[in-house]
C-alpha cells in the first residue's frame, strides 16, 4: 500500500504534466487555425477587446515604406488628440518585421501608440485595407464604419499635394464620436499589403 | 444577434482570405492563381536583368531608395508595387520624353519592360531557374571614385524636421587649398540619401554667400541663391548630385579650378521623412596636376520677366531664345521651373532650318530635377538658335500648386515663387583666327540678347560692358556700364568698372568721379583705390595718390601691382628709398614684375638715391 502510493504519485505527476504540455500544444494550433494579431511580447492580441466600449481605429504601417513614414507624426497628433475618446493601435502588417524592429521604429518616428503585429493579416481583412498607410475606423460595436487613405496629401505615386486638402481619418473618427455618416471609404496611395503574403 | 452575424462574416472572410493565400502558395505575391503559363515570365531571366540595370542603383542598403532590390526575396517582397509603380512611370524617375538625341545613363523603362514586369506579377512573380539569373552589380560602399585627396565636411548639421513641406538648405564649404588647385571630380555626399532630392554646387569665388549665414559655418535656408562675382570667371561645369547618381571624373582636359579662398555652395533639396533627420554632407576633392585645356560655359536661357501667371491659369507659356555666336558642342542641359512648370522643352533650330529637340519633359516634376548629359557632344553650328518654351499650370488641378486656393504667381527665389530657366553646358570651338576666348563671344552675345530682353537689366549692361572692354571695343562699353551706373548710381562696383574705363580710355577727368563715388559706397574697395591712385598720377597729384595706393595695399597686401605702383609715385616725389623697399617687396610678391625690376633699376642709377 505505502510503497504502492510512492510509485502512483510520481506517475500522477508525470501524467499531468504531459496533459500540461499537450495543452499548450493544442492551444497554440488553435491559435494558428484561428489566426490573431499579437501583442509586440508575442501575446495573441484582440484590439476591440481592450477598448472597452471605445471606438476603435487601426493604423496600418509599414517600417520600410516611405509613404506611410511620412504620415508618422500626423498619424502621432491624430492618436493623441483623440486619446480620450478613441483606442488607436498602430498596425504592422509585416510577416517578418520583429518586436525589436517595430519598437526601434516607434521610437524613431516617435510613436507613442501601441502597436500590434499583424503577421497573418488577420486585421488587415477585418479592417479591409490594402496598403500602407491606411486607417479603419470602427465603432464601439466593432462594426467597421471606414477604411482607407488617412487624407489625400497622395493623389497617386509621385503625385503629392503640398497639403492635404481632405481629411478623411479625422472626419471618420468625428463621425463615429457624433454618430453622423463617416466619409465614403477611400484607397489610400503606399505600399501595398498584398506584398507581404 | 448581431454581434453572432458579424462573427459570422469575419469567419468567411477569415476563410477567403486563407484561401487565396493558400492558392497563390509559393508565388504568394500574386492577386491570380498561378498556373502554367504559355510564356513563363521568369525574375531570374526576365526581371532581375531589368531591375539590375534600372533600380538597384538606388535600391541597395545605404542608398537613397527605401529597400533594397538586389535579390528575388527584394522583388517578390515588393512584387505589386513594383508592378504599379512601373506601368505609371513613377519609377525609375526619368521626366524626358524619349527623343532622337539620347543622353547619357536614361533611366526609361520601355513599354515592354512595362508589360514584362505586369506579367510577371500576374503569373505569379515565379523565380525561375538559378542559371538564368545574371550577376547582380556590385556597388562600392562610401566613396565611389576612391579615396579622396581631401575630404571637406560640412560644419554644422542641419536637422531636417520629421514633417512639413520641403526644405532648401545651403552648406557653405571652406575650401582647404592654399594656392589654386586644379579638380578632375568633387564627389557629393549629401548625408542622408532617404531624405535628399537633389543637391547642387555653386562655387563662390568671391565667397559671396557667407554674408547669409547667421553665423559662420551655420549655412542657411534658400531654394535659388545668388553668387557674385566680380571677375570673368564664368560658371563652366554642372556640379548636380540626385539619388544614384555614381560620380564620373570630368572629362580629360575639363578639370576644374578651385582657387584659395573660394566657397563651395551645397544647395539641397530636403523632404521630410517622418522622423527627424540631421543633415551633414561631404564632399571628396580629387586633385590632378593636369590644368584645363578644355574650356566649357553654361549658357542660360530664362524669361523671368514674363512670369507673372492669374490664378488659375492652366496654360501659361513662357519662351526665350539664343543665337549662338560661335560653334559649340552641347554636353549637357538642365532645365529648371518650379512647382507651377508643367510642360518644358527646349529646341536648336540649326542654320538650314531644321529643328532638334534638346530636351522635353511633358510632365514637369520638380522633385526629380536633373542635369540631363549628352550621351554624345551635340555640335550646333554658329547662328543656331536655342529656344525654351515652357508651359505654367497656376490652377488646382495642378496638385504640386504651392498655393490653395491659386494665386498670382511672379518670378523669384521662394519655392512658391516661379522660375522659367535652362542651363546648357557647352563648349566652343575654338577658332583658329580667335584673338580671344570665344566664351567671351559667347558670354557678349548673352549680355546683348539680356539687354535687349530688357533694357532696365543691370546685370546684362555690366557684362555686355565688361566683356567689350576685354576685346577692346571701349566706346561701347563705356556706353553700356554709363547704362549699368544710371541703373544703380551706388554700385561700387560698376562705379568703379566705369571708372575704369575711362581711366583706360584717357577720359580720366570723367573717371575720378566715378571712382570717387565707388569709394564712397564701399571704402575697403581695393579695386577703386588702386585705380583712383592711377588716376591721381595720372594728373601728377603724387601725394593724393600715394594715399590711395597705401590704402589699397592695406586692403591686400600681396598685390605687386600696386607695391610698385606706390613705389613708382613715391620716387616721383622724391622718396626714393621708400620707393625702393616699395620696388623690392614687389619683387618679393612677383620676381617676374617687370615694371618693378625697371623701376629699381633706374633708382639705383639715380645719383639722388646716394644723397639721402
Amino acid at each position: 500500500m505505502y510503497r504502492a502510493t510512492l510509485t502512483s504519485q510520481p506517475r500522477a505527476i508525470r501524467v499531468s504534466l504531459m496533459a500540461t504540455a499537450l495543452l499548450l500544444l493544442a492551444l497554440s494550433t488553435s491559435g494558428a487555425a484561428q489566426k490573431t494579431a499579437l501583442h509586440l511580447d508575442g501575446t495573441p492580441a484582440d484590439p476591440f477587446l481592450a477598448a472597452s466600449g471605445k471606438p476603435v481605429v487601426l493604423v496600418f504601417v509599414r517600417a520600410d515604406c516611405p509613404i506611410s513614414n511620412r504620415y508618422a507624426p500626423l498619424i502621432q497628433r491624430i492618436s493623441s488628440q483623440y486619446a480620450a475618446k478613441v483606442t488607436f493601435w498602430l498596425v504592422y502588417p509585416s510577416r517578418t518585421a520583429s518586436a525589436g524592429k517595430i519598437r526601434q521604429h516607434e521610437f524613431q518616428y516617435g510613436y507613442k501608440l501601441p502597436a500590434l503585429r499583424d503577421p497573418q493579416h488577420v486585421l488587415v481583412a477585418q479592417a479591409k485595407v490594402q496598403v500602407t498607410p491606411e486607417a479603419a475606423v470602427f465603432d464601439a460595436s466593432r462594426r467597421l464604419l471606414y477604411h482607407g487613405r488617412i487624407d489625400n496629401m497622395y493623389e497617386d505615386f509621385g503625385r503629392a499635394r503640398r497639403a492635404a486638402t481632405t481629411h478623411e481619418l479625422d472626419d471618420a473618427i468625428q463621425a463615429v464620436l457624433s454618430g453622423k455618416t463617416p466619409p465614403p471609404n477611400t484607397p489610400g496611395v503606399g505600399c501595398f499589403i498584398s506584398d507581404l503574403q | 444577434m448581431t454581434s453572432s452575424c458579424r462573427t459570422v462574416v469575419a469567419c468567411v472572410l477569415g476563410f477567403s482570405y486563407t484561401a487565396a493565400a493558400l492558392i497563390t502558395g509559393q508565388n504568394g505575391a500574386a492577386v491570380h492563381p498561378s498556373a502554367p503559363v504559355e510564356h513563363q515570365i521568369t525574375f531570374n531571366r526576365d526581371i532581375a536583368p531589368i531591375l539590375f540595370h534600372y533600380c538597384a542603383a538606388c535600391h541597395h542598403t545605404g542608398e537613397a531608395g527605401p529597400f533594397p532590390l538586389l535579390t528575388y526575396a527584394d522583388a517578390k517582397a515588393r512584387a505589386r508595387q513594383i508592378a504599379a509603380v512601373t506601368s505609371k512611370r513613377f519609377m525609375p524617375p526619368w521626366l524626358p520624353a524619349p527623343q532622337e538625341l539620347k543622353f547619357a545613363d536614361e533611366l526609361r523603362l520601355s513599354d515592354g519592360q512595362i508589360a514584362v514586369i505586369q506579367e510577371w506579377v500576374e503569373q505569379g512573380a515565379v523565380e525561375g531557374a538559378p542559371a538564368d539569373l545574371p550577376p547582380a552589380p556590385r556597388f562600392v560602399p562610401g566613396w565611389q571614385l576612391g579615396r579622396p585627396d581631401k575630404i571637406i565636411e560640412a560644419e554644422k548639421p542641419y536637422t531636417l524636421s520629421a514633417s512639413g513641406s520641403d526644405m532648401y538648405w545651403n552648406f557653405i564649404f571652406r575650401t582647404p587649398v592654399d594656392r589654386a588647385r586644379w579638380l578632375r571630380a568633387i564627389e557629393i555626399r549629401p548625408g542622408d540619401k532617404r531624405v535628399v532630392h537633389h543637391a547642387n554646387i555653386l562655387v563662390d569665388r568671391e565667397q559671396s554667400a557667407r554674408r547669409q549665414e547667421s553665423q559662420p559655418g551655420a549655412g542657411f535656408a534658400g531654394m535659388e541663391l545668388k553668387i557674385e562675382s566680380e571677375t570673368f570667371d564664368p560658371d563652366s561645369h554642372f556640379l548636380f548630385w540626385k539619388p544614384g547618381t555614381v560620380p564620373k571624373p570630368e572629362p580629360e582636359g575639363m578639370s576644374l579650378r578651385l582657387d584659395k579662398n573660394t566657397d563651395l555652395v551645397l544647395n539641397i533639396h530636403l523632404q521630410p521623412s517622418g522622423k527627424p533627420d540631421k543633415i551633414q554632407p561631404s564632399l571628396g576633392l580629387y586633385f590632378t596636376d593636369k590644368p584645363a585645356t578644355l574650356f566649357p560655359l553654361l549658357l542660360q536661357l530664362e524669361n523671368d520677366r514674363q512670369l507673372d501667371i492669374p490664378p488659375g491659369e492652366k496654360h501659361f507659356v513662357v519662351t526665350d531664345e539664343f543665337t549662338l555666336p560661335v560653334d559649340v558642342d552641347l554636353l549637357a542641359i538642365y532645365p529648371h521651373a518650379h512647382y507651377l512648370g508643367k510642360d518644358l522643352l527646349a529646341l536648336a533650330t540649326l542654320p538650314g532650318g531644321s529643328a532638334k529637340t534638346l530636351i522635353h519633359i511633358p510632365q514637369w516634376d520638380l522633385n526629380w530635377q536633373a542635369v540631363y548629359r549628352y550621351a554624345a557632344p551635340v555640335p550646333l553650328p554658329k547662328r543656331s538658335t536655342i529656344s525654351m518654351q515652357y508651359t505654367y499650370d497656376n490652377s488646382s488641378e495642378n496638385l504640386a500648386n504651392p498655393n490653395d486656393p491659386p494665386r498670382r504667381v511672379v518670378a523669384g527665389n521662394r519655392s512658391s515663387d516661379e522660375m522659367a530657366h535652362l542651363w546648357l553646358q557647352v563648349l566652343p570651338h575654338a577658332a583658329s583666327d580667335a584673338a580671344f576666348d570665344p566664351r567671351m563671344l559667347l558670354q557678349e552675345a548673352m549680355a546683348r540678347h539680356n539687354v535687349e530682353k530688357n533694357l532696365a537689366d543691370f546685370e546684362a549692361h555690366y557684362n555686355l560692358a565688361a566683356m567689350l572692354q576685354a576685346r577692346g571695343v571701349l566706346a561701347e562699353a563705356i556706353e553700356h556700364f554709363e547704362l549699368a551706373v544710371r541703373l544703380r548710381p551706388q554700385d561700387a562696383t560698376a562705379n568703379n568698372a566705369l571708372g575704369a574705363a575711362l581711366l583706360a580710355a584717357g577720359r580720366i577727368p570723367e573717371a575720378i568721379p566715378h571712382l570717387d563715388a565707388a569709394l564712397r559706397v564701399q571704402p575697403d574697395n581695393f579695386d577703386a583705390h588702386y585705380n583712383l591712385a592711377n588716376a591721381l598720377v595720372s594728373q601728377g597729384k603724387f601725394l593724393q595718390a600715394i594715399e590711395h595706393y597705401r590704402a589699397a595695399i592695406r586692403l591686400r597686401p600681396d598685390d605687386a601691382n600696386a607695391e610698385a605702383n606706390l613705389g613708382g609715385a613715391l620716387a616721383e616725389t622724391g622718396k626714393l628709398s621708400e620707393a625702393k623697399l616699395h620696388f623690392e617687396r614687389a619683387l618679393r610678391i612677383d620676381p617676374n614684375h617687370k615694371l618693378a625690376r625697371e623701376n629699381l633699376e633706374l633708382i639705383s642709377r639715380d645719383p639722388k638715391n646716394f644723397q639721402e
